[in-house]
């Protein structure tokens, strides 16, 4: 009877230990998509691409052709007009949020400024149809975009993972008169 | 009561031997062409007979298509296990008046739905065939495999 009981209470821990162990340890980590949406309203037109982050963390790395190389890609010093693009994006990281760059003209105006932990570029052009542009790239990607240790290299790779990190994000809109263009990575893998 | 043994021999032999056959699943091909005519074309196939029929395609184009595809053999690889791996997911659509183009994943197959008013395409392959098929053309040139 003893050994029964025994043998009983013994079950039941491995059935308690068992059921406690915490749900995130065994979970898989969430999978994030790149989802890029055009859509032409007037032409009734419009191009869905869904790309799960991991996927391109996964090949980026294995495609070794012309600047890109393991994941990384190397700029020359001519593709920039010897502007230093790695001191560049080093001066916006360690700066606090501010506007950096205010650009008004007649029919465009384009700022660039770091708030909120992000990287913010808008650009709104009145000549061509009305077109804005706004771009916000995570303050992360960008530490991961220069984490290489060569000076004129960019780990695209590195900042796939700082992306599919970052949670979901609006990347970049493009409308005008009649297109509007999205880019956003999200955790729903067909987001209609 | 021998003969009954045969035909059971036989039927078993035929039953696993289609079994294995399928195994890689089905490649499924169907097309409607609406203009000048009409015409239909439907394909179902063992996806591991594509690997077997790449032995009896021309050594010398063989050799060709492997030379082009070994530098991205890498690529290659990694792109089609991560497929295996993902969920169902559609890559790509692109819809236009009267044109619908969808590439998905579906239940370990690559699907690929062409629709426009002269023509619909269905096209379905399951990875594992599409791996092995690849793997034997990449093997056909007498280069060193990556």
């Amino acid at each position: 009877m003893r050994k029964r009981l025994q043998a009983i209470a013994m079950f039941c821990l491995v059935v308690t230990m068992a059921a406690s162990v915490p749900a995130a340890m065994s979970a898989p980590p969430t999978e994030r998509y790149l989802h890029i949406r055009v859509e032409d309203a007037s032409k009734g037109e419009s191009v869905n691409v869904n790309v799960p982050l991991s996927m391109a963390e996964k090949i980026l790395p294995t495609v070794n052709k012309g600047n890109l190389h393991e994941g990384r890609v190397t700029i020359g010093s001519a593709e920039l007009n010897d502007v230093d693009i790695r001191a560049l994006l080093d001066a916006v990281r360690s700066a606090g949020d501010n506007e950096f760059v205010t650009v008004k003209q007649k029919d465009q105006e384009v700022h660039v400024a770091k708030r909120n932990g992000n990287l913010v570029v808008h650009v709104s052009d009145r000549s061509k149809e009305g077109q804005t542009v706004d771009i916000t790239v995570p303050m992360k990607v960008v530490d991961a975009l220069l984490s290489t240790a060569k000076e004129n290299e960019l780990d695209v790779a590195a900042a796939l993972r700082a992306l599919s990190d970052a949670g979901d994000s609006l990347l970049v809109t493009v409308q005008d008169a009649s297109q509007h263009v999205r880019i956003w990575v999200d955790s729903k893998n067909n987001p209609d | 009561m021998l003969l009954g043994k045969i035909v059971l021999g036989v039927a078993g032999t035929a039953l696993a031997g289609a079994g294995v056959i399928c195994s890689e699943g089905m490649i499924e091909v169907k097309v409607v062409e609406r203009q000048p005519e009409v015409h239909h074309v439907y394909v179902l196939a063992p996806a591991m007979l594509v690997p077997i029929a790449a032995h009896f395609a021309p050594q010398r184009e063989m050799s060709r298509a492997a030379a082009e595809m070994r530098p991205w053999m890498p690529t290659i690889r990694a792109a089609l296990e991560q497929l295996r791996e993902s969920e169902d997911i559609t890559f790509v659509e692109v819809k236009e008046p009267g044109q619908h183009v969808r590439v998905a994943k579906s239940g370990g197959s690559i699907v690929v739905d062409v629709e426009d008013p002269d023509d619909t395409v269905h096209v379905v392959a399951p990875i594992r065939a599409i791996s092995s098929t690849i793997e034997q053309v990449a093997s056909a040139s007498d280069g060193p495999t990556i």
